[in-house]
């Protein structure tokens, strides 16, 4: 708890706490009762609506989804990271031909939608003589976009060492390349590590553009579910728990690192 | 090129949806935000405890699948709005959730002697919020919160999944009648940017206003 | 390219090796139409004479590879639509698939890459896919970047309402009221065409449409009259109202300029409407959910572009 806002609580302070906590929980259990029984009225709940997530082929069928959302996670992350981490030290190079282009690919693409660029993949670039396999077509528009966001993670990590330490790399006679490498980039990647897992929780997010992209992931073999057994909100309520589930333990590690070092971290997800 | 020029209205129509979307959800998100960041600095643990499920629901649900489940579960459950303010109130209340994080951690970098001092000086608890925590909260989540607003507008593009007509399906549309994508989708980038740098440009001069030389 | 092909292929043969572990736990729900569980239809489809694969040819290629390589759809129920269950893609365009691939190869061995509507031209002429079964309306225009063998099938856009709801019979009925579509269908520049006052509303997908049509997000959806069909039968609330009001002749996607393979194609799909496979192929897939006895197939090259 913060303590910029309050002191302890005193006798008072406590029994005030106790009322609102019972109150607090008073109407969340009534909103949620008021939720559950609309819901039920409407027929959502009905026990056959939901017995097919019960069954082992379902939840097959989804897992092969979630296995194919993380591959495509993991690789946009993987060369995203590298891109992120070449831009990154582009944009703190001295010579302004690579300062400048570094600068303005972060600057322009931190901005432009992920949907945008998916669908330049996806339309675009097939009437040109382009036409990527699906995987890629999902892989393609996340890693370019991505890799502007890791590469400004990156120099917020690389800027966060102090200037004492690459300094002192010079003093003792390495170069620059060596300084950055020996010195300034193992301390930044600790530094950084909570930012890239709670990044990498956003780019797990997007890629659920594979709805749009019709790459088999989690959220499109949802669709396909859905199409097939016509139980709509049923599948994505179970869908987003998926998620929830994955998400919520990256988000706890993202924590657990973070809880580890010092420092605060420095970038939102 | 012509492309572009021939659908301007749709463009424009587009563009004003987009518009819309991103001021009412900003709105949306900066109540939410102040309400959940509130919760979550409150001493009732219960409040705490809805807060950070709020927060930990929202940041690990892609936007995509909440605007799914709004649009096609919340009339089943008798709550049934136009598609817009559907998106929009999705919208909101998913980057509420980043804006409650940021309001959170501005609050929290304010040094405790900081508090300790106001409330040693008799100050009440609104007082010591509104001349003393607040201000030097506020200043350091001006930048994070720009960053919020960028995402926001980029996230608006998802709402084109849902069936509202934003720049991103106006343009997907104006594709599949022109087929001219190059133009036409960069044109739609381009409009992307340059509502981020307005963004980018009002964050920049607030934060030089506010700065505290020391 | 290759590592999607990996991916692909791991996934089905985890699936397989899953499916095979488990067998036994099948219960899928009940709301299913037209899951046909045996391949008996696949199973009197004939198997084409050493003499038609001729040497050099694509059909030889596809023979030495062991497999058909097939643009298109994982989520058109009826047509081309995946069963979790079992991982097969089952329908009336996936069995016209399996029944090719078994002409040609002499097992029913197909592997689906899943083709966006906008990028099926361009997967044929660079020959990521063999042929595309998607129910892809042959247009002139379109025939000048692929060639057509058929039409295999015809079908044609009709109009969904809530049921009750009175004053739409035909599509200039549409204009000035919120229609639904599918996103990126032919039923999009239909409505435009006869109804230019409407106003479209899309969704990414059949069961999201139909969820939109009965939450009034619309007054009427348009789309393939089949999918109509067996949307209506599984959802008493919504019905379908008159009769198609455009006609699509379906063919099958092949590599522009290969007239080898479309003589071989539309000479397959002639031996298969004679020894009624087609037909019950039509039976075990759309006949599901239309009465009757399977339509005539349509003219092989009746229409312009094929």
């Amino acid at each position: 708890m913060s303590n910029v806002l309050f002191d302890e609580p005193g006798p008072r302070a406590r029994r005030r706490i106790r009322i609102a906590t019972v109150a607090g929980a008073i109407v969340l259990l009534a909103l949620v009762a008021l939720a559950v029984r609309q819901f039920a009225a409407n027929g959502q709940l009905a026990a056959d609506r939901w017995q097919p997530y019960a069954t082992w082929p379902m939840w097959r069928y989804l897992l092969g989804g979630l296995w194919s959302t993380v591959l495509a996670a993991v690789v946009s992350a993987a060369l995203s990271m590298a891109a992120g981490l070449a831009l990154a030290l582009g944009r703190l190079s001295r010579r302004p031909w690579v300062r400048m282009p570094s600068a303005a690919y972060v600057e322009t693409v931190r901005t432009i939608p992920v949907l945008v660029l998916v669908y330049v993949v996806l339309f675009a670039l097939p009437r040109y003589g382009l036409d990527l396999p699906l995987f890629w077509k999902l892989v393609v528009p996340l890693t370019v976009s991505n890799a502007s966001l890791f590469a400004e993670v990156f120099r917020a990590g690389i800027l966060s060492i102090e200037r004492g330490q690459s300094e002192a790399g010079l003093a003792v006679g390495l170069t620059h390349g060596q300084t950055m490498r020996l010195i300034v980039l193992p301390q930044a990647a600790r530094r950084v590590l909570p930012s890239i897992v709670s990044q990498s929780v956003g780019l797990l997010k997007d890629t659920s553009l594979g709805f749009v992209v019709s790459y088999a992931e989690l959220l499109y073999s949802g669709k396909v579910l859905a199409n097939y057994n016509g139980l709509l909100i049923q599948t994505y309520i179970v869908v987003a728990l998926v998620y929830l589930v994955v998400n919520a333990s990256l988000s706890k590690l993202a924590r657990t690192l973070e809880a580890r070092q010092p420092r605060r971290r420095l970038f939102r997800a | 090129m012509s492309a572009l020029l021939d659908h301007l209205p749709e463009f424009w129509q587009g563009l004003i949806v987009t518009l819309q979307l991103t001021a009412a959800s900003f709105a949306g998100a900066a109540v939410m935000g102040l309400v959940i960041a509130a919760l979550r600095v409150s001493p009732v643990p219960v409040l705490r405890g809805i807060g950070t499920a709020y927060v930990e629901t929202l940041q690990n649900l892609p936007l995509l699948v909440l605007l799914v489940l709004a649009v096609f579960g919340l009339p089943e459950i008798g709550l049934q709005a136009g598609l817009q303010v559907t998106a929009t109130v999705v919208i909101a209340l998913y980057e509420g959730a980043y804006i409650a994080e940021a309001l959170r951690s501005g609050v929290n970098a304010v040094s405790s002697g900081q508090g300790e001092a106001a409330r040693a000086l008799g100050l009440t608890f609104g007082q010591s919020l509104r001349h003393v925590v607040l201000p030097q909260a506020l200043r350091t989540v001006i930048q994070p919160i720009g960053n919020i607003f960028i995402a926001l507008t980029m996230n608006t593009s998802l709402a084109a999944a849902v069936g509202v007509v934003e720049l991103t399906a106006a343009a997907n549309r104006v594709n599949l009648l022109e087929a001219q994508p190059i133009p036409i989708f960069v044109g739609a980038g381009l409009a992307y940017a340059v509502i981020a740098a307005c963004a980018g440009l009002v964050t920049g001069r607030l934060e030089r206003r506010l700065a505290v030389v020391r | 390219m290759v590592s999607m092909r990996r991916v692909a292929a791991v996934a089905a043969v985890s699936m397989v090796g899953l499916s095979a572990a488990c067998s036994g736990t099948d219960s899928t729900s009940s709301a299913v139409p037209g899951a046909p569980k045996d391949n008996s239809v696949i199973a009197q489809a004939p198997v084409a004479s050493a003499a038609e694969i001729l040497p050099g040819s694509t059909m030889e290629k596809i023979k030495q590879r062991g497999e058909l390589i097939v643009g298109g759809s994982l989520d058109a129920p009826l047509l081309s639509q995946q069963n979790p269950t079992t991982g097969e893609v089952e329908g009336f365009d996936a069995d016209m698939g399996k029944a090719l691939a078994k002409y040609i190869i002499g097992q029913p061995k197909v592997k689906i890459v899943n083709a966006a509507s906008e990028t099926r031209e361009a997967l044929l002429s660079n020959g990521t896919v063999d042929v595309v079964f998607q129910t892809y309306t042959i247009t002139p225009e379109r025939a000048e970047q692929v060639a057509f063998a058929g039409p295999y099938y015809s079908s044609g856009l009709t109009i969904a309402v809530k049921k009750g709801a009175a004053g739409i019979a035909k599509p200039e009925d549409l204009n000035g009221k919120t229609v639904i579509a599918g996103a990126n269908t032919p039923a999009i520049a239909a409505i435009k065409q006869l109804a230019p006052q409407a106003t479209i509303v899309t969704f990414g997908s059949d069961p999201e449409c139909v969820q939109a049509l009965k939450q009034d997000r619309g007054v009427a959806y348009v789309q393939d009259e089949t999918l109509l069909v067996a949307d209506a039968q599984k959802d008493p609330t919504i019905q379908v109202v008159g009769s198609p009001f455009t006609t699509d002749p379906y063919g099958i996607g092949l590599k522009h300029g290969d007239d080898q393979f479309k003589k071989f194609v539309n000479d397959w799909l002639t031996k298969i409407q004679g020894q009624g496979v087609w037909q019950q192929i039509w039976k075990g897939s759309l006949g599901t959910v239309v009465q009757g006895e399977a339509p005539t197939p349509p003219q092989i090259g009746s229409v312009p572009g094929s």
